[in-house]
């Protein structure tokens, strides 16, 4: 085995793929997606991180301040939320625990605390003052002001308390004040295990069953063919949504609580297997007419083991080359899915953060719509790059 | 039959259904092999020759039962073959083994050499696990590779390399009667007596029956004992190899032979050439097969099919104008 692996290595494809430079980016690409997703299942960013408020709403991102405008409306959530902390029935146990993301209130006493909030408070009503000419420089300075009567309200984060502050904040937060760019990290997992598992199972029925029908003939052709023709009659969309949807079902209730990603799987195998299927009954039906198949046959093999051994194999290109599509198949599918609110439930995903950008986009913030569409689109432009030297590279009549 | 029969044949018929339209009937059949009768004697070459669809690759196929024959019966030692289901057949698939035409297609390409002869051997139970390895480096040293070709793929070899690990794994697992499906046909010419003395060399070595199917008479009498010629699904003529040239009678022999280049100038005759085509295999014509091409044809010929007849020993003729023996 070591023997073939090192022939495959290198072997003519490959050397033509390693010389490919595009494909070796878009192999680096994928690898830093992959790593990303292995991040996540070691639990960086942990599941609850992408679902902390770490900010203000809709904070832009690069630590950006945005317009006046914006810069009121975050001071305003601020002070409410510390001053919530300041007025409950037990001030220093609140204060204590009273956590934004990485930042915590200082440690002084209440009374203290309490009379540098009713100076922010102060600097925010001199700023609001003005709030018919927020543009104005005197405006500009009262908000610098008000920013640093805030700033003097925290602690303010060293080492890799703000290392972390900065990934939390670098790309913005959403309409809750999470972390855009750890939501497009986590979501990258979601994607990636989405593409893997659904690719790689419709591969495996697609390539069974393909080969099934073109090896056997007969009624088991029949009955393959008239699945496919019948599945692939449906417009997938539909498809999907009719069987995500029954997935939602009392039915499935307990199997979906376990894995909230059931309904995605099951759509997307259940409507990816038919391209994989076709070509793979195509190439079996050339394949089963070849001399090394009838060599195999005049030794006596069974029927089985000629179509395990020595036919499917055969077909690995085409499952190579199958996978690779419907990995960012299924990646886009899941976007859009999520996007009608049929897909991904619970845990954020692209096609989730895009769904929930809809009513930002009108508020004409576009960091978490942008993010999410970028990590997809740099992902699934990688993997088409990858296939297509794919095909070049392992496709003997391709010079 | 005579005694030293390894394969007796008889009336062998193998007919392909065309299906079609919407119901998917059988709409009409290819007549590829119709009623043919002989015998291998253990030990011998019998070369079998015609032109292309004259139905010699699928006589081959229906002999070591890649196909199931329509009709008819091939006695192997005595039992039939024909009516052996797939498990009954397993014994008899030990003893018969097909080289194939096409050296480019006949081995798996995803199978080391090695992978390949051994996977023969071990599943007829030849040699045990531990000394498959050993097995198969001799084997292929035996078809003339070196030892060193064992953990090679197909693809790093040459036509003629791959025709004798095609070769080395139908001899893995040591059989009696060798089919020889146009061994040869694919290869340069000078690769093609290098395979056919290998071939005469393993089968005195191993004691091999052979069945040798060609479409060229030069390679036939070099290399095998009997000949039978066949057109259209009949055997025409059935002879020595060595009384080819002076006795052959059947008109189809003849022109075949005719149309073989001559060494010496000197030697040259005048070509007869067969006019027309060969009949559609689909309906076949009432009388004999070869009536509308043949030079010397009668009217008689047209209606009445012509038996394959023992002329004198051991040549047999299907020609109505040929005197009884």
């Amino acid at each position: 085995m070591r023997e073939r692996s090192r022939k495959f290595l290198s072997g003519r494809g490959m050397r033509k793929l390693r010389r490919d430079r595009m494909a070796m980016a878009a192999l680096a690409v994928i690898g830093v997606y992959l790593a990303l997703a292995l991040l996540v299942l070691l639990g960086v960013p942990s599941e609850d991180a992408v679902q902390e408020r770490v900010a203000p709403d809709n904070t832009p991102g690069f630590f950006a301040r945005g317009t006046a405008e914006r810069r009121l409306d975050s001071a305003q959530f601020h002070l409410d939320s510390i001053q919530r902390s300041v007025r409950s029935s037990d001030p220093a146990k609140a204060i204590a625990e009273h956590r934004l993301g990485t930042l915590q209130l200082v440690q002084v006493s209440p009374e203290e605390l309490e009379s540098r909030l009713t100076e922010a408070w102060r600097a925010f009503d001199a700023a609001s003052a003005l709030e018919d000419d927020i543009e104005s420089p005197a405006a500009t300075a009262r908000l610098d002001e008000l920013d640093t009567a805030i700033d003097a309200l925290y602690v303010q984060p060293t080492g890799f308390a703000a290392a972390t502050r900065f990934a939390q904040l670098a790309l913005g937060t959403d309409r809750q004040g999470r972390s855009i760019l750890l939501r497009a990290v986590y979501s990258a997992k979601v994607a990636v295990q989405i593409g893997v598992v659904s690719a790689l199972i419709a591969v495996l029925i697609g390539t069974l069953l393909g080969a099934a029908a073109g090896y056997f003939g007969g009624w088991v052709d029949h009955l393959v063919v008239w699945l496919y023709s019948t599945f692939s009659s449906i417009p997938w969309i539909v498809l999907l949504m009719v069987i995500a949807t029954v997935c939602r079902g009392d039915a499935f209730a307990p199997l979906v609580e376990r894995m909230p990603l059931l309904p995605v799987y099951a759509a997307f195998c259940l409507s990816f297997w038919i391209s994989p299927c076709r070509v793979v009954r195509g190439e079996v039906m050339k394949l089963k007419e070849l001399e090394y198949v009838q060599a195999a046959a005049a030794v006596g093999f069974g029927r089985m083991r000629i179509l395990l051994r020595h036919v499917i194999p055969n077909t690995a290109h085409l499952a190579f080359i199958n996978f690779s599509l419907l990995f960012i198949g299924a990646i886009k599918a899941e976007v859009i899915l999520s996007f009608l609110g049929l897909g991904v439930q619970g845990t954020p995903s692209w096609g989730v953060m895009i769904n929930h950008a809809k009513a930002e986009v009108l508020n004409g913030f576009f960091w978490q719509i942008g993010t999410a569409t970028g990590f997809m689109l740099v992902l699934v432009l990688a993997f088409n790059v990858l296939s297509d030297a794919l095909q070049d590279a392992f496709d003997p009549k391709h010079v | 039959m005579s005694a030293d029969a390894l394969l007796e044949v008889r009336d062998l018929v193998m007919h392909f259904p065309v299906r079609g339209g919407v119901l998917n009937r059988v709409q009409r059949r290819v007549h590829a092999v119709n009623g043919v009768s002989f015998d291998v004697r253990r030990g011998e070459v019998l070369g079998v020759v015609g032109e292309s669809g004259c139905g010699k690759s699928t006589l081959g196929k229906c002999l070591i039962r890649l196909l199931s024959p329509t009709a008819g019966s091939i006695r192997y030692e005595g039992t039939d073959l024909a009516a052996l289901g797939h498990g009954d057949l397993m014994p008899f698939r030990k003893k018969m083994q097909m080289v194939f035409q096409d050296p480019y297609s006949s081995l798996n390409p995803r199978m080391t050499v090695r992978e390949a002869v051994r996977e023969v051997a071990l599943f007829h139970g030849v040699v045990s696990r531990d000394a498959a390895d050993a097995y198969v480096s001799e084997l292929i040293q035996k078809v003339g590779l070196r030892a060193d070709a064992a953990d090679k793929f197909p693809h790093e070899f040459s036509g003629g390399q791959r025709q004798r690990i095609g070769i080395a794994r139908a001899l893995a697992c040591k059989p009696d009667l060798l089919v020889a499906d146009e061994p040869v046909s694919a290869l340069d010419v000078s690769i093609q007596a290098q395979v056919l003395n290998l071939l005469m060399d393993l089968k005195d070595e191993l004691g091999l029956t052979v069945v040798f199917v060609s479409h060229d008479l030069k390679v036939i009498e070099h290399f095998c004992d009997r000949v039978l010629v066949m057109y259209l699904g009949n055997v025409v003529e059935e002879l020595d190899c060595e009384r080819l040239h002076a006795d052959a009678r059947h008109p189809y022999t003849r022109a075949l032979l005719g149309a073989n280049p001559i060494n010496d100038p000197a030697d040259r005759r005048p070509l007869t050439v067969l006019e027309g085509d060969v009949p559609s295999p689909f309906t076949l014509p009432p009388g004999c097969a070869f009536a509308g091409r043949c030079p010397v044809v009668e009217p008689r010929c047209r209606a009445q099919r012509p038996p394959l007849e023992l002329k004198t020993c051991g040549h047999a003729v299907a020609c109505l104008l040929e005197p009884g023996a």
